[in-house]
């Protein structure tokens, strides 16, 4: 090959191969981006005074004096909303049986849209559910159930041949010639003066229990779980695999029964997760009985064995490349081989058995199929210590999926699935970081 | 250092293995259907507040609550159905006792999407449409368009009431879109133009347009005064007459607190 091709070819490879890192990257920031940015949402926002209430009332925090204030000049502006109702109530009640009617559909849904905005109007008897006693905590959704109060959302089925297609009708232009008409121009315009927006952060999104199924509050009980669960599932696959690892390098002797063992554990790390989760359910709940149900420790225990083939792995590797040499001169100087490996072969391999750990830790944090049938319950309060033995646990991966299809309000609250999905993103970042921050110290003090 | 700090790590993996598992106060744990979700959610909460007795709630699938009953790892199992001839016959070769007890009721609320102008149809129509001897919405009486004929997994329990009310054992047509839980399903119907599909009816909202079955809407009149053709019960199963906490729970439906979160969860209040 001549020269020239040559270098043709190594520029073109060289191109080709920095190339696909840019893409990697492009493709991880187009992920990343969205959810950074609207998971942080989830903390940063325009809160209302509603969210305010909710706080106090809730939580006990925040001050008393200046929100029952707030609450105060907010109300002093809904005042004139509720006269308007009111108002619209006498005129109703003057109307004939045939106007009334043609009006009470309309009316119903303008009380259902101000509900969404602030709360129960007066009159209404107060709410079981907490999802119905405050109105949008947040100022975002405020402007969007404004928008249902102004406009009806209405299919032209006029044409029953073809689908058909969305327009939106004025809910004043409904009500043209009545006393309510002005109600909607007033609420447009004074939104902010009954809303009270203010840009709030709001660490207890991190800390505080979720109130009415994630309809306010916190993920702190997810979050706990998903720790419990992924350093339980080290705490029993580590040991457990790092000796295997040095079996399966220091005494195993090549033959039938060692590369059977060998093959197992490889087909085992390609075994999809969904079946460990069926299988942490038979074997640790119904055999073992290790709980009376779900728990963290079943779930922990299923984890380890799913992550136990990678830990073996990468604790072989690790090693197998430590130099013969130390080995050699250990024994030579009269060390036993148990001594040898202990004192010096582990520690050597450290760095590698710990990158293995990290990555596995990082997996057990994220995955959601074994723990499904084995320890996430969509609701539950957080847990201490003393209750992994024995009680299930929420965790952000299983509660990520529950929100975003299963929950009855999915698309009402959308902010708390981002901040959950930011929020495990960043404990397994955390998670890695501090085990690679580990194993630099631990090279670190090898070298010197 | 090293050594002391693996020998701890064995030390505590010990620990944990051996420790009791009785200790602390237990909680109450439902697992089961997806539809009763919401309303076990809402009651956990109200429990948890009122009686300060932790409350775990899993959504996994009626089948799934029933097979925990079994298995005796739940304490309440939600059902949207009820127990099968072969699921009592094995709850009874493992000692269990399922009662049943209604917690509230509700109407399966055939949906589509907003756009399309069918407004009802008959209980022969949909089961038409299921299997797939309607492909066409124009074959009964709708636009020329497709349809997506949307179903719920075999582990739901509205699934199967669906094809007992509806289909009448029948199998559902191959092409069906599968959705595992009636948020997917509203999800998905929301989303799609000719698909149809089948919820509780507390998740229908404004994003879906429930259509009439045999000229009845689904709603909460006509689901309590059983003219609604897919009315049904939804369950709370537990391992006999339930005791203590338990039964506490079990008859929240019955309080007016019970009765006034059911409504406002949009299900239907039995007592």
């Amino acid at each position: 090959m001549n020269l020239g091709t040559r270098k043709l070819l190594d520029r073109s490879f060289t191109a080709l191969g920095f190339g696909s890192i840019v893409i990697m990257g492009l493709a991880l920031l187009v992920v990343l981006a969205p959810i950074a940015s609207k998971g942080i949402g989830a903390i940063v926002f325009k809160g209302t005074i509603e969210h305010r209430k909710l706080l106090l009332n809730e939580f006990h925090r925040g001050d008393a004096a200046k929100i029952g204030k707030e609450e105060a000049s907010a109300n002093e502006y809904r005042q004139k909303v509720f006269d308007m109702l009111s108002e619209f109530d006498q005129e109703l009640d003057g109307m004939d049986y045939e106007q009334q009617s043609k009006y009470r559909g309309n009316y119903d849904q303008v009380k259902t849209a101000l509900r969404g905005l602030f709360g129960p109007l007066p009159g209404d008897t107060e709410p079981a559910l907490t999802r119905f006693r405050y109105g949008q905590t947040r100022w975002d959704k405020a402007e969007e159930k404004l928008h249902d109060l102004l406009y009806e959302q209405k299919w032209d089925y006029s044409n029953p041949d073809v689908i058909a297609k969305p327009y939106d009708v004025s809910r004043a232009a409904e009500f043209e010639g009545t006393s309510l008409v002005k109600l909607f121009s007033y609420v447009e315009e004074n939104l902010d003066k009954m809303m009270l927006p203010e840009w709030t952060v709001y660490w207890g999104f991190i800390t505080d229990k979720s109130i009415d199924a994630h309809f306010f509050g916190g993920i702190w009980p997810e979050i706990q779980g998903t720790i419990f669960l992924a350093i339980g599932a080290m705490v029993f696959a580590f040991p457990l695999g790092v000796i295997a690892a040095v079996y399966f390098t220091e005494y195993a002797k090549d033959g039938f029964l060692t590369s059977m063992l060998r093959s197992a554990n490889s087909t085992l790390a390609g075994v999809p997760s969904i079946v460990f989760g069926l299988f942490g359910l038979a074997f640790f709940i119904n055999t073992l009985h290790v709980s009376h149900s779900k728990s963290v420790l079943a779930g922990s225990l299923t984890l380890a064995i799913m992550i136990l083939p990678t830990i073996i792995r990468a604790a072989e590797e690790a090693i197998l490349a430590v130099p013969k040499t130390y080995k050699e001169a250990s024994l030579g100087l009269g060390s036993t081989k148990w001594n040898t490996i202990v004192t010096v072969i582990l520690p050597a391999a450290l760095p590698g058995i710990l990158t293995g750990g990290v990555i596995s830790l990082g997996r057990a944090a994220g995955e959601t199929a074994p723990i499904i049938f084995t320890a996430a319950v969509s609701v539950g309060a957080a847990i201490g210590l003393g209750d992994v033995l024995n009680s299930p646990t929420p965790a952000l991966s299983w509660n990520i999926y529950n929100l975003a299809s299963e929950h009855e309000a999915a698309a009402e609250i959308r902010h708390v699935q981002y901040g959950m999905v930011l929020s495990l993103v960043t404990i397994v970042l955390l998670l890695n970081l501090s085990a690679i921050i580990l194993r630099a110290r631990i090279s670190k003090k090898l070298k010197g | 250092m090293r050594r002391t700090g693996m020998v701890l790590l064995l030390l505590g993996m010990l620990i944990a293995w051996g420790g009791s598992p009785e200790a602390v106060a237990k909680g109450i744990m439902i697992d089961g259907s997806t539809t009763v979700g919401p309303i076990s959610k809402s009651f956990a909460a109200l429990f948890m507040k009122k009686y300060k007795v932790p409350v775990t709630v899993s959504e996994s699938g009626s089948g799934n609550g029933a097979k925990s009953l079994i298995n005796g790892s739940c304490d309440i199992a939600d059902m949207s159905r009820s127990m099968k001839p072969q699921e009592l016959a094995a709850a009874k070769a493992k000692g269990i006792n399922p009662v049943a007890h209604v917690a509230a009721l509700d109407g399966i609320a055939m949906v589509v999407h907003p756009s399309n102008p069918v407004r009802s149809l008959t209980k022969t129509q949909i089961a038409d449409i299921y299997t797939g001897r309607v492909t066409n919405w124009r074959q009964v009486g709708g636009p020329n368009f497709p349809v997506v004929v949307i179903q719920r997994e075999s582990n739901s329990g509205t699934q199967e009431t669906f094809r007992e009310l509806v289909l009448d054992k029948r199998k559902v047509v191959r092409s069906a879109e599968t959705q595992a839980s009636n948020g997917a399903v509203k999800n998905r119907v929301s989303q799609t133009r000719g698909a149809i599909g089948f919820l509780g009816l507390g998740y229908v909202d404004s994003s879906v347009k429930p259509i009439a079955v045999n000229k009845v809407m689904p709603s909460v009149a006509t689901v309590k005064n059983n003219t609604y053709p897919l009315s049904r019960p939804l369950f709370m199963y537990t391992n006999g007459t339930p005791k203590g906490m338990v039964a506490k729970f079990i008859d929240l439906p019955k309080t007016p607190d019970g009765k006034r979160i059911i409504r406002e969860l949009g299900f239907v209040p039995k007592y």
